[in-house]
């Protein structure tokens, strides 16, 4: 009742201004780009899948380093789909699965000695790799043959630890590079591609057993990624969520924005390895590619609000956007917003060009490097500058932000479907 | 309109009564900030003289109780430059703060110079870092007298910056909302927007993480993961981040009985808890009282969305709570 009296003011707001968007077609654009961004993510998967299988075939450098550029190709579309996460508890309910981080990465295979050590979690050295069966919250776990269904069932998560990630992009990053034991100095996670060699060759045992995990883990991330595809389709969950109410669909856009924007990028992401000078503290820890994934997380926030996205293909998809709305209601909010989404991308290039340039993310950590420290920063003050003018969206489109956690329409998506 | 009419039906009766945002800044935030930067000299002082930790506790003590009355805002000078993280770095699951000290107590005494020292891992700073050197839970590989004087000396700037700060600044940002030249705040309501935001986001910090860390489950509690075990403050911590959010809620508002009534209900049931460090959580009936209070800490958080929020005609901002 609320809701409905709710959403008949907003459409009356959003209705008298000349030839503004109507909320339902820029929710549907909306959904129809997620769609876009989890079907590319899954097609980039799908070649990482092949790169993976190849590898496994024909250990060697050249398919170890085919792998690897095509994990890193793989996550240019994921990151952008991180903004369509919060506040759609169908994609964020799902999406430990494939983005966990970070990992007690001792849990899946060999690490060095001492550098695993993590006092809330006591499988942080389990390496289930070197160990077939074990013990697990008093139950014994069979993994002597490992297979997608082991991995998402028994050890993702296991005893309930969110350092306990067996699946996803960082599972595999790990299986691709190994540890980064470079600390802030140059240089990325360095694993011989002889840790997939089949017999005589094979360095740092079970080389049988980490090629099955590593296929393992590729297929399920493939696996998971078409079940989300499937919930951004037509009648799918993930769309029903922001399409079925136009207050509660404009308002998860925004909360998508502003919650990766800050708490999580700008904050958990960013500047918390900052100020602990730590290079575990960089989302692609082992394959030194964090500068990519923040990147595209900014161009996902910027795609939103623009309505606009640009495939993998090289087309653009564009429609019916929220600053179409924005600008109806209050342009001065909007032009504000889209210039500080420009230049939050563009911080967040300048930290991409440094990178590529040399500068790796790790080495821009370390403390004292003054020019890291401000490549950072500069792009963590442009994202809580965008966040603050996020929220002035939301009041521009006279939507209330409820307490998503209590919320029930988005905790509960089937409270909305009745 | 109710905010107005009611501010001039109270002005009739009482005009102490009057409540809003500068009257949080003017009564709360700032004198809250002052004493902090006050108790961090005086510990800085105290440790320039001794390095008995019998003798800096009380010093100590003070200065974490003047941090526990704005701990619970996360927004303005604490915010930058790492700030608040510099002050207050817990929960610390992977012991970055043990591991960063034990290389400065055994390494080169040229990063214990000040400058040199702000520079380091947060972990490594702040009151936690000094807990751990004032009580340590096995001895120390070396005197760690140069770095408990370091990281009083740290903080203390650390305060003081934070305190000058608003002092200097971010106070009349706040109470010139609206007005030309203010980029921060356009308006009034962005104002009460935030302030209302640390108090959703304070009670969450409080409840994800002093009372349900050591809580854990029934079966697997985790005592040890409390809050400033060492120096017996855990259960004091949560005493005193309630009376602070009540005494801010108090400023902010004086037409809130229903959130009074709720933080008065969870102080009480604090109040009456004997366990200093929370190690009763390991027993049933010890369990069963830290569960009940965190969820009359976890009832605040409905009832100032139910009765604050429309109240200050506010809704929870973006916070650093946000995402994972």
């Amino acid at each position: 009742m609320t809701r409905l009296f709710a959403a008949s003011l907003l459409s009356a707001t959003l209705c008298t201004p000349v030839l503004a968007a109507e909320p339902a077609e820029v929710l549907s654009h909306y959904a129809d780009m997620a769609a876009a961004t989890y079907g590319d993510s899954l097609t980039a998967a799908k070649t990482l899948q092949a790169a993976v299988s190849a590898l496994i075939a024909t250990p060697s450098d050249t398919t170890l380093q085919a792998a690897k550029a095509a994990w890193i190709a793989a996550r240019a579309p994921y990151q952008q789909t991180e903004a369509f996460r919060f506040a759609n508890p169908v994609v964020d309910d799902w999406e430990g699965r494939v983005n966990s981080w970070p990992l007690d990465e001792g849990l899946i295979d060999y690490v060095a000695t001492g550098s695993a050590v993590n006092e809330e979690n006591d499988l942080a050295t389990l390496n289930v790799i070197a160990t077939p069966t074990f013990t697990l919250s008093g139950a014994e776990v069979d993994a002597t043959t490992i297979t997608p269904a082991l991995i998402s069932g028994s050890l993702h998560e296991a005893g309930g630890i969110e350092a306990n990630v067996a699946s996803g992009y960082h599972a595999i990053e790990f299986m691709l590079w190994g540890q980064d034991l470079n600390g802030t100095g140059p240089g990325a996670g360095a694993r011989p591609f002889t840790d997939y060699a089949q017999g005589a060759g094979c360095t740092n045992g079970n080389c049988d057993r980490r090629a099955a995990y590593l296929q393992a883990a590729t297929d399920l991330l493939v696996s998971d990624l078409d079940y989300i595809v499937a919930q951004w389709a037509d009648d799918g969950a993930a769309r029903k969520v922001v399409t079925t109410d136009p207050q509660t669909g404009l308002l998860a856009m925004l909360t998508g924005m502003g919650s990766l924007s800050y708490g999580e990028l700008a904050g958990e992401r960013m500047k918390l390895g900052l100020m602990l000078n730590d290079p575990e503290e960089e989302q692609d820890c082992f394959s030194d590619n964090t500068h990519n994934s923040h990147y595209f997380d900014g161009v996902g926030i910027r795609n939103v609000y623009t309505g606009s996205y640009t495939r993998m293909d090289g087309t653009t998809l564009a429609g019916p956007s929220l600053s179409d709305l924005v600008a109806a209601a209050d342009p001065a909010v909007d032009m504000q917003l889209k210039a500080e989404l420009d230049a939050s991308v563009a911080a967040l290039m300048a930290v991409k060009t440094a990178a590529a340039g040399g500068l790796a993310y790790d080495q821009m950590l370390e403390a004292g490097n003054a020019t890291g420290e401000a490549l950072i920063m500069g792009a963590v003050d442009a994202l809580v500058t965008q966040t603050a003018s996020i929220e002035r969206a939301v009041t521009a489109l006279g939507l209330s932000k409820p307490d998503f956690e209590g919320s029930e329409s988005l905790d509960n998506p089937d409270a909305i479907f009745q | 309109m109710k905010r107005t009419l009611l501010a001039l039906g109270l002005a009739v009766v009482a005009s102490a009564a009057r409540a809003d945002y500068p009257e949080t800044v003017r009564d709360h935030i700032l004198p809250g900030y002052a004493a902090f930067a006050e108790t961090t000299a005086s510990l800085a002082a105290k440790a320039t003289e001794t390095c008995d930790s019998a003798l800096l506790e009380p010093f100590f003590q003070h200065a974490f109780d003047a941090w526990m009355g704005v701990q619970h805002l996360n927004f303005g000078p604490v915010e930058e430059d790492g700030h608040r993280l510099a002050i207050h770095y817990w929960p610390d699951p992977k012991a970055s703060g043990a591991k960063a000290q034990m290389a400065l107590l055994k390494g080169d005494p040229a990063k214990l110079a000040p400058g040199a020292f702000a520079q380091q891992s947060v972990a490594a700073r702040g009151l936690m870092a000094l807990e751990r050197l004032l009580f340590p839970a096995e001895p120390l590989p070396a005197d760690p007298c140069p770095l408990i004087r370091a990281t009083a000396t740290d903080l203390a700037a650390t305060a003081a910056a934070v305190n000058e700060g608003w002092k200097a600044g971010y106070g009349d940002t706040m109470l010139t909302a609206g007005e030309p030249g203010n980029t921060t705040f356009l308006t009034s309501p962005e104002v009460r927007q935030v302030l209302f935001t640390q108090l959703a986001s304070g009670l969450e910090f409080l409840s994800d993480n002093r009372i349900a860390r050591p809580l854990g489950t029934f079966d697997a509690p985790h005592p040890e993961r409390a809050e400033a075990r060492a120096s017996g403050r855990s259960l004091r911590n949560i005493l005193l981040a309630l009376q602070a959010m009540r005494r801010m809620v108090a400023t902010l508002t004086p037409d809130a009985p229903l959130t009074i009534a709720a933080f008065d209900k969870a102080i009480a049931l604090a109040a009456a808890m004997n366990d200093p460090t929370l190690a009763g959580v390991a027993t049933p009936e010890g369990h069963l009282k830290f569960e009940i209070l965190g969820q009359s800490v976890d009832n605040i958080r409905a009832v100032i969305l139910s009765e604050l929020a429309p109240e200050m005609d506010v809704g929870i901002g973006f916070n650093a709570a946000d995402g994972d």
